[in-house]
């Protein structure tokens, strides 16, 4: 079959539900990629405050001889700000791989059905959270922009620590949001 | 309701909601937002402080340790060490009964001392001895009951992320409590030594064992250990030294081990992102804890929960012991089926004034030292006592599906009673614990 004969006959062959299916995978492919670019970014940012802190240390030891070279000044500010930004990167990954720490108890002891509702209901409150979580950080951006607060030493503005720690918890919504379409697939038994 | 009704009640609230299987962090932020509300009657309180908690929670000093400290030991199971630290413990354990579950057990406390967490010692311990132990003809049930039990020494063994996150929430001092958990640690992998040779003679099997090595050439081959001896004393010596400050330590531990499994060649692009990614499941998971206990625990506070249960207690005369006692047994139970970082997380905000305000006739500093290792030990046992140890679980899929979990938790029982009576040592003779801060100290 040709390139296009095959798109035309697939197209007309299949029922809507199928295009449907194929959008979901997309999505889910997205927003995979999405999660783990952003826990892969967070990452790079722990290696880069790993290596900015060794050679903080590196420069205090010469601090004795008087030649200049010291540690980073405000080291301890990135380091704040720099966590902060990692942890909020994190945030998607977490939630798409669903590793959040829960008791598994009586998960034997709860029916199946039971177990998806509940699972729906608690992506939807984690979505909640995360939403408005988000919109308070944002807030409290608009917040330390309007009081121009800076860290004490470095002297970085906070709000852009804020503004940076915005990325993640967005990224975190989108996932979470994807997360209740997921739990819901799984309640109705698609892709069984 | 009054308040302090309305505390009480979140208690069950909290876990009805964690047992039907709620994110354990979402359950809290929950209970303790809707309690929040209920107590000050407006949202616009709970919502003015998301505005900086959440970051302000995220952007801690104190908690930027904890990242780091996962990172080194997800770069230390890269580091090829646990095979060395097995060879080394096994040069000297390899000829006795039970040597090589031995050996194992002595790996893993030398993995202990680079790796802060259980799950990841017990995995990466998991992938050398496993086949070595059933290669000498050790029973399936011994074998992983051995590397369950391991496990737990990447947390008794300083380094270690629950003693972090006890040091943060008790305000105790993180160098003092490394050292306060050394002694407990190592007597703690003697305990499972010596298990392994009672069962031994209880139970006579064909194990195989090998040929006894000349003391000259268990030094050549535990010289190969040295990187995790340096490590181990760069991180601890240097907290405790006042070099670093503990992030700072852990930074140089994860710059340590990095080099580390690069110099030994594993580490590959591949790899490293898995690290990573590892790395970032476990901090989102465990920021996300402390954010959800910050909250709960804030909403405890406002209601003089925690307050009104400390005069309460310090009221009734009761003896310390009792509650200790009682205490202890109360997070060995939860300990069972509770993931360990939420219980202490949850709990010591409320339990260590109570506790502290009881007279054990000691200083308020000694008995937060002994308090944290002995919360430590127990929180850990739940780690290896069914139906949620997180350690069996994990030696038994790589063991695969020949070995069914309950010949896992037959096997992990032994150690479990060696736990029980190191509790009970370490309760009744505090000296153990707190010798070697005291002789530092000085």
């Amino acid at each position: 079959m040709t390139l296009a004969a095959k798109s035309l006959g697939g197209r007309l062959s299949r029922p809507p539900s199928c295009h449907l299916r194929q959008l979901y995978h997309q999505v889910e492919h997205a927003i995979a990629a999405l999660a783990k670019g952003m826990a892969i970014a967070g990452g790079s940012v722990l290696l880069v405050l790993t290596a900015l802190t060794c050679i903080s240390i590196f420069g205090r030891a010469f601090v004795p001889f008087n030649i200049g070279i010291g540690p980073i000044r405000g080291i301890y500010d990135i380091t704040e700000i720099g966590t902060a930004a990692a942890v909020f990167a994190f945030l998607p990954w977490a939630q798409y791989q669903e590793a959040h720490a829960r008791v598994d108890l009586f998960q034997n002891l709860i029916p199946d059905k039971a177990e998806h509702v509940l699972d729906l209901l608690f992506h939807i409150a984690m979505s909640l959270v995360a939403t408005v979580g988000t919109w308070r950080l944002y807030l409290g951006m608009l917040d330390k922009r309007s009081h121009g607060e800076t860290t004490l030493i470095a002297e970085i503005p906070v709000w852009q620590g804020f503004a940076i720690g915005l990325i993640g918890a967005s990224g975190f919504v989108i996932v979470a949001v994807f997360c209740v379409l997921r739990a819901l697939r799984r309640l109705v038994g698609a892709d069984a | 309701m009054t308040n302090i009704e309305l505390a009480l009640w979140s208690f069950p609230i909290l876990l009805v909601l964690v047992f039907l299987r709620a994110p354990i962090a979402l359950a809290m932020i929950g209970v303790g937002v809707t309690g929040t509300y209920l107590v000050v009657d407006t949202t616009m309180m709970t919502l003015n402080q998301l505005k900086t908690l959440t970051f302000g929670t995220f952007s801690n000093y104190s908690f930027s340790i904890i990242p780091l400290f996962l990172l080194m030991g997800q770069f230390a199971t890269l580091s090829g060490m646990s095979s060395s630290l097995f060879r080394a413990a096994e040069s000297f354990f390899g000829h006795r009964k039970g040597g090589v579950a031995m050996s194992t057990i002595g790996a893993c406390a030398g993995f202990g001392a680079i790796c802060g967490s259980s799950l990841a010692t017990a995995a990466t311990m998991g992938q050398v001895a496993l086949p070595e132990m059933r290669r000498y003809g050790y029973p399936d049930s011994l074998s992983t009951g051995t590397l369950a039990a391991g496990g737990t020494l990447g947390i008794l063994i300083p380094p270690s992320v629950i003693l972090v996150i006890y040091a943060i929430v008790a305000e105790q001092n993180i160098a003092k409590l490394f050292v306060a958990a050394l002694i407990p640690g190592i007597l703690a992998a003697l305990g499972y030594m010596l298990a392994i040779s009672i069962w031994m003679r209880v139970n006579p099997h064909s194990a195989s064992i090998n040929p006894r090595v000349p003391w000259r050439e268990r030094f050549v081959i535990l010289s190969k250990v040295w990187p995790v001896v340096a490590i181990f004393v760069a991180v601890v010596g240097g907290i405790y030294g006042g070099i670093f400050t503990p992030t700072e330590a852990a930074a140089v531990g994860a710059a340590g081990t990095f080099f580390i499994a690069l110099a030994s060649g594993t580490m590959t692009w591949k790899r490293l992102i898995q690290a990573i990614l590892s790395t970032a499941a476990s901090t989102a998971m465990i920021f996300f804890i402390i954010l959800g206990a910050g909250i709960y625990n804030n909403f405890l506070s406002l209601t003089q929960l925690p307050f009104v249960a400390t005069a309460w207690v310090g009221g009734q005369e009761f003896s310390p012991w009792l509650v200790l006692a009682i205490v202890l047994l109360m997070y060995l139970l939860f300990g069972c089926v509770m993931d360990s970082l939420s219980m202490v997380l949850l709990t010591v905000p409320i339990i260590f004034p109570i506790m502290a305000g009881l007279d054990f006739g000691m200083s308020n500093d000694d008995f937060g030292l002994w308090f944290g290792i002995l919360v430590l030990i127990v929180v850990e046992v739940g780690l290896i006592t069914p139906p949620v140890g997180l350690n069996l679980f994990i030696i038994n899929s790589m063991a695969g599906a020949t070995t069914p979990i309950t010949t896992t938790y037959k096997g992990a029982l032994p150690f479990v009673m060696t736990d029980i009576v190191r509790v009970m040592i370490l309760t009744s003779f505090p000296a153990i614990t707190l010798w070697l801060v005291w002789v530092t100290d000085a």
